[in-house]
């Protein structure tokens, strides 16, 4: 178990969005819930919070959410993360969804 | 002076079958003779062709050569599509091989590794299927070949059924090149459902105690593919296949191709491609493109070899595949090869290890495995002349030279940034590079697909377009923009993603028009074996270890 949090610099995030928060995935064996809200934190930054059950690649994690954070217009908002083994190729997608939902809602 | 040899090959091929006698009636042998036959007609120095690819093989004979001896038989030089089973690896430990010289060793590549290692495995080389097949006719013409065929008639002919593979390939130079041609069949019968191999080229036929060996190996279970994989598919499908407008085609074998296959009839058809797309295919017949078929995606199949299961649905379907007089399937390696090679806009496929110029290998240091067709495929043809829009397209991004044709064929590697246990696809250099690997081949290093022939890299981060990058440095900053949070990925430099990004070299998911969060299974047609049975309309029959009902 390892758990650790970070503020990334983003643009703000879209004045309006489909939901006040949003869930992609689920905890279970190989797989992670990612949990994006919005509200109540600086527009600059987005707020990140990971707990996951396999130590050891906290690097690999922010290097990942700093390139979302880049590439996403997600100032504003708290991300969670849950994390049970889920492959490395997995979190990404799980974020880019939970993001998709947030702005664009769920369909 | 000097004299051409005249008649010589043939006066020694006489001497064999005269020494064979009584042992077999006529072409046909019992199977207890087996080992005396071979005995008698294989002589030391000989060129050996044992008949197996990763599909079919003659295993009674490769089984009954296993049992000989050193002293029975030694200084064989063996050519052969596939290394496979344990009785292949048993002739080299027993040291009755002098050379090989194959293409692929996928089941015993641990097996191959550990004789390279001990210096017990003598390799000319390692090679595609249609450069052996080609060698064949040129420097390694069979002096006796062992193969397979499923069954024989009292005259001699063979039906080779689905499988036809590799068999007229390997029966063809060493009938005409007086060569002794041994089959083994798996039941003789009155009467043939069709000729494939007329009796004329055979000369020995045993009715083997069991069936061949047949591998399902196309047979991906719709159950094992993942979102990353339904997104991936969704990318190559509206950044590639969409963009190019790829008619003619061939996929890999691996479940990021299945996904593609299984969402045509889903996203595919929603975007509005049917007609446009994915007409024509050099493939076998996987079981995951009947929703496509079904659908009316697909105009025609073309096939290497067959796959277990699918004898009735593609019977039954002769519109689409090729099939013979009888209305059973027809398959054909080297021709298939051939069509790959020349005739298709578009290669997809996936691989272990990519390095940061884009080859990519199969290999390990603790497994060879070696080539098999994907090579042939995975190339530009520079000597294809027909234009089509794919080709022109590609090629007109590519920017090509005044020396240079104007097309290129579409050469896709797909692929997740990581493998299962967190091993990274990407690395730095490839472990085919390895100084042991590289002297046991004369030094050539085993790479599958060299990065000048790929035009594109699809990872779950996105494309990268090779075929556009104007130097070896923008190639490489490409590849480590995909590459994810490999190694070779964190290394890359935001400021050039950033511009490579804006010039669509590199593409994300969203920048090609797709929703990560329809990235899901229940996008696909069927989301287990069960649903192409149903989709089949009860005509494909899967292998028993893919039926859980």
């Amino acid at each position: 178990m390892e758990k650790f949090a970070k503020a990334f610099p983003s643009k703000p995030l879209p004045s309006k969005t489909a939901k006040p928060w949003a869930l992609a995935g689920v905890v279970g064996s190989g797989n992670l819930e990612v949990l994006l809200e919005r509200g109540g934190r600086p527009s600059g930054t987005m707020e990140c919070h990971v707990e996951t059950s396999i130590p050891g690649y906290k690097a690999s994690w922010l290097a990942a959410l700093a390139d979302f954070a880049h590439h996403y217009p997600a100032g504003g908002t708290k991300v969670t993360i849950n994390d049970q083994g889920a492959p490395p190729v997995l979190v990404n997608l799980r974020l880019r969804q939970a993001y998709d939902h947030l702005t664009k809602g769920d369909k | 002076m000097n004299t051409a040899k005249s008649g010589l090959r043939r006066q020694n091929k006489a001497q064999r079958l005269a020494k064979v006698g009584k042992l077999a009636r006529g072409k046909f042998v019992s199977s207890d003779k087996v080992p005396e036959l071979l005995k008698r007609i294989i002589e030391p120095g000989d060129i050996l062709c044992l008949e197996g690819d990763n599909q079919k093989q003659a295993d009674f004979l490769a089984n009954q050569l296993a049992t000989l001896d050193k002293k029975d038989l030694h200084d064989i030089h063996l050519v052969m599509s596939c290394i496979t089973l344990p009785a292949h690896i048993e002739l080299f430990k027993k040291g009755m091989i002098r050379q090989v010289d194959f293409c692929y060793a996928g089941p015993q590549g641990t097996a191959v590794a550990d004789l390279v290692k001990a210096k017990k495995f003598p390799v000319g080389a390692i090679h595609t299927y249609n450069e052996l097949y080609a060698r064949y006719y040129i420097d390694l013409t069979p002096r006796v070949a062992l193969i397979a065929a499923t069954q024989a008639d009292r005259k001699g002919n063979l039906f080779l059924a689905a499988n036809t593979e590799d068999t007229p390939a390997i029966v063809e130079p060493t009938a005409f090149s007086d060569g002794i041609v041994f089959a083994q069949v798996n039941e003789i019968v009155d009467r043939l459902p069709r000729i494939d191999i007329p009796a004329d080229q055979v000369d020995f036929i045993v009715e083997a105690p069991y069936p061949m060996h047949l591998q399902a190996l196309f047979t991906r279970d719709p159950a094992a593919i993942t979102d990353v994989q339904v997104l991936m598919a969704m990318v190559a499908l509206r950044g590639i296949y969409e963009k190019y407008e790829v008619q003619s085609l061939n996929h890999g074998v691996g479940f990021n191709t299945a996904a593609i296959e299984l969402l045509l009839p889903t996203y595919g058809e929603r975007l509005g491609l049917k007609g446009k797309i994915c007409k024509y295919w050099m493939v076998n017949p996987l079981p995951t493109m009947i929703p496509a078929i079904e659908s009316g995606w697909v105009e025609s199949v073309f096939a290497v070899g067959g796959e277990v299961g699918m004898e009735r649905y593609t019977a039954a379907r002769s519109d689409v595949f090729f099939t013979g007089r009888d209305g059973s399937f027809h398959s054909n390696r080297a021709m298939g090869q051939l069509a790959g090679h020349y005739a298709i806009d578009m290669f997809i496929g996936a691989s272990l290890q990519i390095d940061i110029n884009g080859n990519s290998s199969t290999v390990s240091k603790n497994r060879i495995t070696g080539f098999g067709g994907a090579p042939n495929m995975g190339c530009q043809p520079t000597g294809r002349r027909h234009p089509t829009k794919a080709w022109l397209k590609a090629g007109a991004e590519a920017n090509p030279g005044p020396g240079s044709p104007p097309g290129r064929k579409l050469v896709v590697q797909m692929v997740e940034t990581f493998q299962a246990g967190r091993v990274p696809t990407f690395v730095e250099q490839l472990d085919a590079t390895d100084p042991g690997i590289r002297k046991a081949l004369h030094g050539v290093a085993p790479v599958m697909i060299y990065g000048d022939d790929v035009t594109h890299i699809v990872t779950e981060e996105g494309i990268a377009n090779l075929a556009a990058c104007r130097s070896i440095a923008e190639r490489q900053a490409a590849i480590r923009a995909v590459a994810g949070y490999t190694p070779v990925g964190l290394k890359r430099n935001k400021r050039e993603t950033a511009d490579l990004r804006a010039r669509g070299i590199v593409q994300l998911p969203e920048d090609v028009g797709v929703r990560p969060s329809e990235a899901s299974r229940s996008l696909l047609a069927t989301q287990d074996i069960k649903g192409l049975v149903r989709w089949s309309k009860g005509l494909y029959d899967p292998p028993s270890q893919f039926v859980d009902w």
